[in-house]
């Protein structure tokens, strides 16, 4: 029961994040990526368990090209499908350091209340 | 919800059908193209493991099949949602009658029914030569490769014709090609396109643009001269009478034929006011045209929900044995 409030709790807050760091993913990487590629390193930054589960990327992908934040072409595979591989534009550069901003202001207000909370606790015991 | 995890990237793509089943026929291609995608991969990244060990752990990374068709469903509705522009929706009935020239579905619905002649003679000629050299080959050895490059070229152009009518009338269409499985032989690759309802379906589409888009350019042509030499008649009359032309608009008509229209005076405004309808109601035409052959394209072009032969005695197998 525990679990799964946890998970949905995640699930909820991943909604806007997952399109953030997607876009920051491919703003720093020099190469292209596909899918499986980047669901790989953002597991691998989070000790091999991605906080987002890497199916949900694919959509997510998908909704940033469409809004002609990243570029995409294929090249043909030899483990399966072609791979679809993506690259940010220049508005998707625009678009992330606004998103960055939000995050930052957003991140620093949550702080500001769950961080008094604990340093209360600290206070009391 | 409570099945056995998928062991294999087949049924882990089948449950994932399931999971979308009611969904979008376009984006449960795309979904499958992705999960397809990553499943392979991650097998691959794992020569040491077997297909069901990697698929045991897929839950926890790629995501269970429902946790993955939640994701699409939940995604497309954003997506459509913000890319939507929102129009006001006219009240009165004139103005939604007269509103379709504010749509710009209505125009590019039009654009596509002049295309359509040109595309329709491309797609007949391609499926009339694709098919007889295929059967005439058949006989010989090339004939096998020749029939895979030319299903191979059809799943292109269905591609392309897909991705015109989503341009054309919003339509949602597959972004992704069917993926049609790891390289295997060319026999069991034929055998498998020649059971495929889809390959005949599509072969069928091609074949029928050529009159579709005949109709289509004839009803686009005829509307649009007819109705827009109506519109022009009031608008010479005006113009001649200011002195543009530097006669009368009497001497323009007076060969016209029938005589008694060009000899009252309010028959030529009549006729304009019914050019002007005869227009509107054309682009109402070309809008739901451009509808209509939505969902026909989708319903030729787009694989159903478990359309594989194969898969279908399986799932069959499945139920019988609950």
């Amino acid at each position: 029961m525990d679990d799964s409030n946890e998970r949905k709790f995640q699930k909820e807050l991943n909604g806007g994040l997952v399109g953030l760091v997607l876009l920051a993913v491919l703003a720093e990487s020099t190469e292209d990526l596909y899918g499986y590629e980047i669901a790989k390193r953002l597991a691998s930054a989070n000790d091999g368990t991605s906080i987002f589960k890497e199916g949900t990327i694919y959509p997510v992908l998908r909704a940033l090209s469409a809004g002609n934040l990243l570029t995409s072409r294929i090249v043909p595979s030899y483990s399966g499908p072609p791979r679809r591989y993506y690259r940010i534009t220049e508005q998707g550069r625009s678009v992330l350091a606004e998103w960055k901003q939000i995050w930052a202001g957003t991140r620093d207000f949550v702080d500001r209340f769950t961080e008094t909370e604990q340093s209360d606790i600290g206070h009391s015991s | 919800m409570n099945r056995s995890a998928p062991r294999s990237i087949d049924q882990y793509l089948r449950q994932l059908r399931e999971e979308l089943s009611g969904a979008d026929s376009a984006l449960i291609q795309d979904a499958l193209y992705d999960a397809e995608e990553y499943l392979r991969a991650e097998v691959a990244a794992h020569p040491d493991k077997s297909e069901s060990d990697v698929l045991e752990l897929i839950a926890s990374t790629y995501g269970a099949p429902d946790e993955v068709a939640s994701a699409y469903r939940d995604t497309e509705v954003k997506v459509k949602a913000a890319m939507a522009t929102p129009r006001k929706e006219p009240h009165t009935a004139a103005g939604r009658f007269f509103g379709v020239f504010l749509d710009p579905r209505a125009y590019t619905s039009l654009f596509f029914m002049f295309l359509a002649l040109a595309t329709g003679i491309i797609y007949f000629v391609l499926a009339v030569t694709g098919l007889s050299l295929s059967v005439g080959l058949s006989v010989l050895i090339i004939g096998v490769p020749f029939f895979l490059m030319f299903m191979a070229v059809c799943r292109v152009v269905s591609l392309a014709e897909g991705r015109l009518i989503e341009a054309m009338t919003g339509a949602r269409m597959p972004r992704r090609p069917v993926y049609q499985g790891a390289a295997r032989g060319f026999w069991a690759r034929t055998g498998e396109m020649l059971k495929d309802r889809r390959t005949w379906t599509t072969i069928a589409y091609f074949l029928s643009m050529l009159p579709i888009g005949i109709i289509y350019f004839v009803l686009a042509v005829a509307g649009l001269s007819i109705s827009l030499t109506l519109i022009a008649l009031p608008i010479t009359v005006v113009l001649s009478q200011a002195g543009w032309f530097g006669i009368t608009a009497t001497e323009i008509f007076s060969t016209a034929q029938p005589e008694w229209i060009f000899n009252t005076g309010f028959a030529i405004p009549i006729l304009g006011l019914a050019g002007l309808l005869l227009l509107t109601s054309l682009m109402h035409l070309a809008r739901g045209i451009g509808r209509l052959h939505a969902m026909y394209a989708k319903s030729m072009l787009v694989a159903r929900a478990a359309s594989d032969p194969a898969e279908t005695e399986e799932s069959a197998a499945a139920l019988a044995a609950h």
